[in-house]
């Protein structure tokens, strides 16, 4: 910003125009996310298309869908909480993606860290299930409590995985996080740390994207969809939209704990495809767990393996 | 009420022109683009709700998974009647299906587009002297493609599909505007069918006026007779039944009446 200061009066040229920077960022971050979100959506398509020896979606398949919902000429909609519900989920997202450093971008990373990070994921669940509340479909209701319930199984051994990593580096501070793996090389990595943090992590991963065994509260077949059921038009085409930032938030956020960040785009493109394709991969050859023996898995399994993690980073 | 033989018989279907009214040409050049865009987003993705109620559902597996795969022209099954754009009758429709059809059908967002598979979903096949039976399922819905056949094979209802995309795509398939243009001729062979009380939860001539789609057949001698019997819809009562606490609930209430 030197010209800008050059011919700026002398009284303002003490100005500080960084600001004009993060504000760039800002409307960068969230763009970029949903790109590559789009890019996330058509790649777990593929790949279950891939195990089902189908040839698969287009290549501009989800951009389509989204459109074509956001273009339906009559919308159904159930009250003003249904409309902003959704608002809700999408803002959660993007107020989350802006607290996840990519190259060349840390966004409000710095300022925010870790704890606040968690708390904007949680709103899309809480924003959704305001939307759904409105549209009074038992199924909605019964999907979305099994939505929440699922929120209490996975935040537990995600919580404990956060922590862990935090109290390994000794910061919250996820910019600090990844300069502090990229500075020693892969030696340093999260995941060579911490193995049995980053497996209670993808545990937990598989659980926040909702996928199977984890599936319970979306179950077509039995509750339609359940929080998607009233979801027409507009709707929908918001929770595809919430859907790429979902898989790009749990996605980057891996990356950022276990795998090093990125060093520059090419890498963390990489590394973000990788980690979201191992839960989708799991999915598909699993059927689904009930809300209860989901809730005992997630409380037993990653919740001991993430605690005795802990134990090994303490001492 | 009403006895069924009070409800007048639908004359044979006045043509009713469809497109763009006179005096609302666009004038921006951008907004034909953008028409255009939309249309091909369309035509290239379309959620299916199918109907699965007689043998033609058969032929829909075979037609989604790995032997022809359906997602290749972006066309994937939905659960629900709000998410979906097509509405597939798989066979054929008797008079208690063709109600929830018709239900689920008017739940439906538009643009929507049904497509009957199937000779009986045509003229009834061969349940023709059933009496049981709705015999042209475009009495009752504005039917945008048939495909026809006992049952078509999969590569026959992929074609289909694929001629329904090119109608979209060419802006063409707008029979949904049928259903809110000439309303009066589809309830009056509905209420021939189901009674002159037929009701349902969706009124079609509110969301005619609301987006527009008033045309002149809207109204008439069938819209009059439904005006008649319509009852306004009321939220469900709410309740929860817990087996154990309404035994102790009556339990309670008998003791009550013991003394």
């Amino acid at each position: 910003m030197d010209w800008l200061s050059a011919v700026s009066l002398d009284g303002l040229a003490a100005v500080d125009f960084r600001w004009l920077g993060l504000v760039l960022e800002l409307i960068l971050m969230p763009l970029i996310a949903f790109v590559v979100g789009l890019g996330l959506v058509l790649m777990l398509r593929k790949i279950a298309a891939r195990l089902q020896r189908r040839v698969g979606p287009p290549l501009l398949q989800p951009l389509w869908d989204i459109i074509k919902l956001h273009a339906k000429e009559t919308q159904t909609s159930h009250g003003l909480i249904h409309e902003i519900g959704i608002v809700m989920a999408i803002g959660g997202y993007v107020a989350a993606v802006t607290l996840l450093p990519v190259p060349g971008m840390n966004g409000l990373a710095a300022q925010g860290g870790l704890i606040a990070l968690l708390y904007m994921t949680m709103i899309p669940s809480l924003g959704l299930a305001l939307g759904v509340g409105q549209c009074a479909n038992p199924n909605g209701s019964i999907g979305i409590s099994r939505a929440l319930t699922a929120m209490l199984a996975y935040d537990v051994p995600m919580v404990i995985v956060i922590f862990g990593v935090a109290f390994h580096f000794g910061s919250l501070n996820l910019v600090y996080l990844i300069a502090a793996q990229q500075a020693g090389g892969i030696a340093t990595w999260g995941i060579v740390q911490m193995p049995l943090l980053a497996l209670a992590g993808l545990f937990a991963l598989q659980g926040m994207l909702g996928k199977q065994p984890f599936e319970i509260y979306v179950a077509p077949a039995e509750i339609a969809t359940g929080p998607m059921v009233e979801m027409g038009g507009k709707f929908l085409g918001g929770l595809f939209v919430m859907q790429c930032f979902q898989l790009y938030t749990a996605g980057v956020l891996y990356v950022a704990l276990f795998l090093g960040g990125g060093e520059n785009w090419l890498t963390f493109l990489f590394k973000v495809f990788v980690v979201t394709a191992i839960p989708m991969t799991i999915a598909m050859v699993f059927p689904r767990y009930r809300t209860e023996d989901m809730v005992r898995l997630f409380w037993k399994w990653p919740t001991m393996i993430g605690l005795l993690g802990i134990a090994f980073v303490m001492n | 009420m009403t006895h069924i033989d009070q409800v007048p018989t639908p004359g044979a279907p006045r043509p009713v022109e469809i497109g763009v009214k006179p005096g609302t040409k666009r004038t921006n050049p951008f907004a034909r683009v953008f028409d255009e865009l939309v249309r091909f987003a369309q035509s290239r993705s379309l959620f299916m709700l199918h109907y699965c109620t007689g043998c033609g559902a058969v032929e829909l597996p075979p037609a989604m998974t790995s032997r022809f795969d359906m997602e290749r022209l972006g066309i994937q099954p939905m659960v629900s009647p709000r998410q979906a754009d097509i509405l597939l009758i798989t066979g054929y429709v008797s008079v208690k299906t063709l109600k929830r059809v018709i239900l689920t059908y008017e739940q439906m967002n538009s643009p929507k587009y049904v497509i009957g598979i199937c000779s009986c979903t045509v003229n009834g096949g061969m349940y023709w002297q059933s009496y049981a039976t709705a015999k042209k399922l475009n009495d009752y819905m504005p039917v945008d493609i048939y495909i026809a056949g006992c049952m078509p094979r999969p590569e026959a209802v992929i074609e289909g599909l694929r001629g329904l995309i090119e109608n979209i795509r060419t802006g063409r398939a707008d029979a949904w505007k049928d259903y809110y243009r000439r309303y009066d001729h589809y309830l009056g062979n509905q209420q021939r069918l189901f009674g002159a009380d037929w009701q349902t939860p969706t009124d079609v001539i509110a969301e005619a006026r609301h987006y527009d789609l008033f045309g002149p057949a809207t109204l008439g001698a069938h819209t009059a007779l439904l005006e008649q019997h319509q009852r306004p819809l009321e939220a469900l009562e709410m309740r929860i039944e817990i087996p154990e606490l309404m035994r102790r609930r009556s339990r309670s209430d008998q003791g009550g009446t013991a003394q």
